[in-house]
């Protein structure tokens, strides 16, 4: 599985009917089970690596795993959003525990936890 | 009864990526009285082809470089085959669409004199990571109006002229019907037509973003827009397994490729024809023949490049492929001791590599009336990148907001609005009519499985002759009908149901094109067993295509190629 949203971390951004990774998924990909207030990954199989729904969670609750038929899982690779939105800092581990970090300009626009659709929210989950 | 949302607007702009984005702020800017509406199938903060990022402008006119300069290098990496118009009139506004864009905030690197620091001839560094956010943002601020989760299904016509466009929600399932004086369609390539490289939990892990599935070249066929040049696929080589660009590293480290035995193969078997430096076709195909004839894996041999130089690579995948990263980390790969393997990926249909897309005139309007083409799914200019997309973004807005004041708004009729409607949402319908229709995963399997062996795909080696497109197309030709019968459970399973049934109208053009052009003009994108040499005397001239409305039939015709830069049309 490439994304995975740690259920432990995800608090659904509270009361948020689109939380910021389910709208940045370009592939629609990101459900929020609103019975727990969490969001996770509905169709693993469709997910392109493009990592948005990573760089948006502000609870940095969603993690970056290799597809396992890549390789050993173990290795880690997050981003972390400076506060001065200016940076981005790539935090990477090899499998033997090795780590580095890579600090990269960018200029990271702000986003709302939510956000009203056209003519009013619904799950992605609805269907007519 | 699903509930209707009605749109009028002036300028209606399909698909809010590269080239959509800088349209709408064109064309807010030059023609302020003029509403823009924007329909993105996803959020337009982060669509299509950008969403994890850029870390290169890889189209751009480095100091001493010329737009003649540049249509002789496009011409020929392209194998002397370019509308040098278009290609010409793109490059003008490179300089243009970049500085605004970092104006916006995007970081460019430069040198101490304030120059972009060059990454290749024509290409400049950025760190890119936000520049899908960045232009959304710039949409957005200059007043364009932006629908998202809209999955456009089809445009409006009255006769030769497009009115607009239909599409349903995949947010509150209400079907939109937009009416427009003139519509600009910057949807994108085309992915998934052939069997992606990677299967299961990576069957998704493409070059070519997996959610650009051809609709705006589907659109256009089935509105009667005449075509150009789909034989020309995209086939990249790409890193193993991650798929990540080389780009990265041939320019970034000067990595060359070698095969097996450490043979510098592109050097001993393809120096007439430029090396390392080949045309990009070659260069998928020179890795390919090593493998076919026994003497893979391929690498781009990036030994000894050094400690500081690994941690660049590592950056400048960060910004764009941060998977490829992870893959090294995962595998324990450092391609300071080790070469970095590649592969090419399955054939994709893109015009801003390639030159597949709707034919269009110097200002990018289509054959049709009030349709206007920029990006991916504009044809006749390859090389356009990022900076390309944008440059055809601008020009088409600049020829909208000409060509819009004596225009009104079309009158659609009831009876077309229900029709669409009713093609829209039947795979939602079939849930209650039939007992057991046919799901869009298993129709996508069923087309990529065909193209994927008849038709050229990774398996065969990209090759294919007049009998293998035979059957391609005659097992193509089932589908068709057979969409009546796919079947969708919710809005999302909706989109994937259009998102397999216009990949099933784009093979069937890419077939026809690719029986037709009987030579090898671009080796792997279109190797022709049978035509196997190149054909200046016959085959100088674009393959194009128009689908009867009528009849359904797909229509071949050929347009002239004109020279207007002069020069040797194979050398740079």
């Amino acid at each position: 599985m490439p994304v995975w949203i740690d259920p432990d971390k995800c608090n659904g951004c509270h009361s948020s009917r689109q939380p910021p990774c389910l709208r940045m998924c370009p592939g629609d990909l990101i459900v929020k089970d609103h019975s727990v207030n969490k969001a996770y990954l509905k169709y693993p199989e469709d997910c392109w690596d493009c990592l948005p729904c990573i760089k948006v969670c502000p609870e940095e609750a969603i993690e970056f795993h290799l597809s396992y038929q890549f390789g050993s899982s173990g290795a880690k690779l997050a981003p972390h959003i400076h506060k001065t939105r200016d940076f981005i800092t790539w935090e990477a581990e090899d499998t033997q525990g090795k780590k580095e970090e890579f600090t990269i300009r960018t200029k990271v626009m702000k986003i709302a936890l939510d956000e009203s659709i056209e003519d009013g929210p619904q799950g992605p989950d609805f269907s007519i | 009864m699903i509930e209707r949302q009605k749109i009028e607007t002036d300028v209606l702009i399909i698909g809010g990526g590269t080239a959509g984005c800088m349209a709408a702020v064109e064309m807010k800017e030059q023609f302020p009285q003029y509403k823009v509406t924007i329909l993105e199938k996803a959020h337009i903060d982060r669509s299509g082809c950008l969403a994890g990022g850029m870390n290169a402008i890889n189209a751009y006119l480095n100091k001493g470089e010329t737009p003649e300069s540049f249509v002789r290098y496009v011409r020929s990496d392209s194998c002397g085959l370019i509308r040098e118009d278009l290609v010409k009139s793109m490059s003008e506004l490179f300089e243009y669409c970049v500085k605004k864009v970092e104006k916006w905030g995007l970081p460019i690197l430069s040198d101490e004199h304030g120059e972009y620091v060059p990454r290749g001839r024509w290409n400049i560094k950025i760190n890119g990571e936000s520049l899908k956010p960045i232009l959304a943002r710039a949409a957005r601020s200059a007043g364009a109006k932006v629908y998202n989760w809209i999955t456009v299904t089809n445009l409006l016509t009255d006769g030769d002229r497009v009115t607009g466009a239909v599409g349903f929600s995949l947010r509150n399932g209400k079907f939109y019907v937009a009416n427009a004086k003139v519509v600009l369609i910057a949807t994108g390539g085309a992915a998934g037509l052939y069997r992606p490289n990677n299967a299961g939990d990576a069957s998704h892990k493409t070059w070519y973003s997996p959610y650009n599935t051809g609709a705006g070249y589907a659109m256009g066929i089935r509105a009667g827009a005449e075509m150009t040049s789909y034989e020309m696929r995209y086939v990249a080589l790409r890193t193993k397994d991650a798929i990540a660009p080389t780009g990265t590293i041939a320019l970034g480290a000067g990595a060359p490729q070698v095969n097996a035995k450490g043979e510098r193969f592109m050097v001993s078997r393809s120096a007439d024809i430029g090396g390392d430096g080949a045309p990009t076709p070659y260069r998928a195909h020179g890795p390919i023949q090593e493998i076919k004839e026994g003497r893979g894996p391929v690498y781009l041999d990036t030994r000894g490049i050094g400690p500081e130089k690994v941690k660049e690579l590592k950056k400048a995948y960060l910004d764009m492929y941060p998977s490829q990263v992870l893959y090294w980390l995962s595998n324990d790969i450092d391609p300071d001791r080790e070469p970095v393997e590649v592969q090419t990926t399955e054939p994709y249909i893109v015009g801003g590599h390639c030159q597949a897309g709707y034919w269009v005139d110097l200002h990018r309007r289509t054959t049709l009336k009030g349709l206007y083409a920029a990006g991916d799914v504009a044809g006749g200019a390859p090389f356009k990148f990022v900076s390309g997309c944008w440059a055809e973004g601008v020009i088409a807005a600049r020829a909208m907001g000409e060509d819009l004041e004596p225009m009104a708004l079309n009158v659609i009729s009831e009876e077309q609005i229900d029709a669409e409607e009713k093609r829209a949402f039947h795979p939602l319908k079939n849930r209650e009519k039939l007992k057991r229709g046919i799901l869009p995963a298993d129709m996508e399997a069923r087309l990529q499985k065909i193209m994927e062996q008849y038709a050229g795909g990774a398996s065969t080696y990209y090759e294919m002759n007049e009998e293998m497109l035979a059957i391609a197309r005659k097992k193509l030709s089932t589908l068709p009908s057979e969409v009546n019968a796919v079947v969708a459970n919710d809005l999302h399973q909706l989109m994937k149901a259009h998102e397999v049934i216009d990949r099933i109208d784009v093979a069937q053009v890419l077939v026809e094109h690719m029986a037709f052009r009987r030579e090898t003009r671009w080796p792997t994108y279109h190797t022709r067993t049978d035509y196997p040499e190149r054909d200046d005397v016959n085959w100088l001239k674009f393959v194009n295509s128009v689908k009867d409305q009528k009849s359904g039939t797909i229509k071949m015709k050929t347009r002239p190629y004109e020279q207007l830069v002069p020069g040797d049309r194979y050398r740079p």
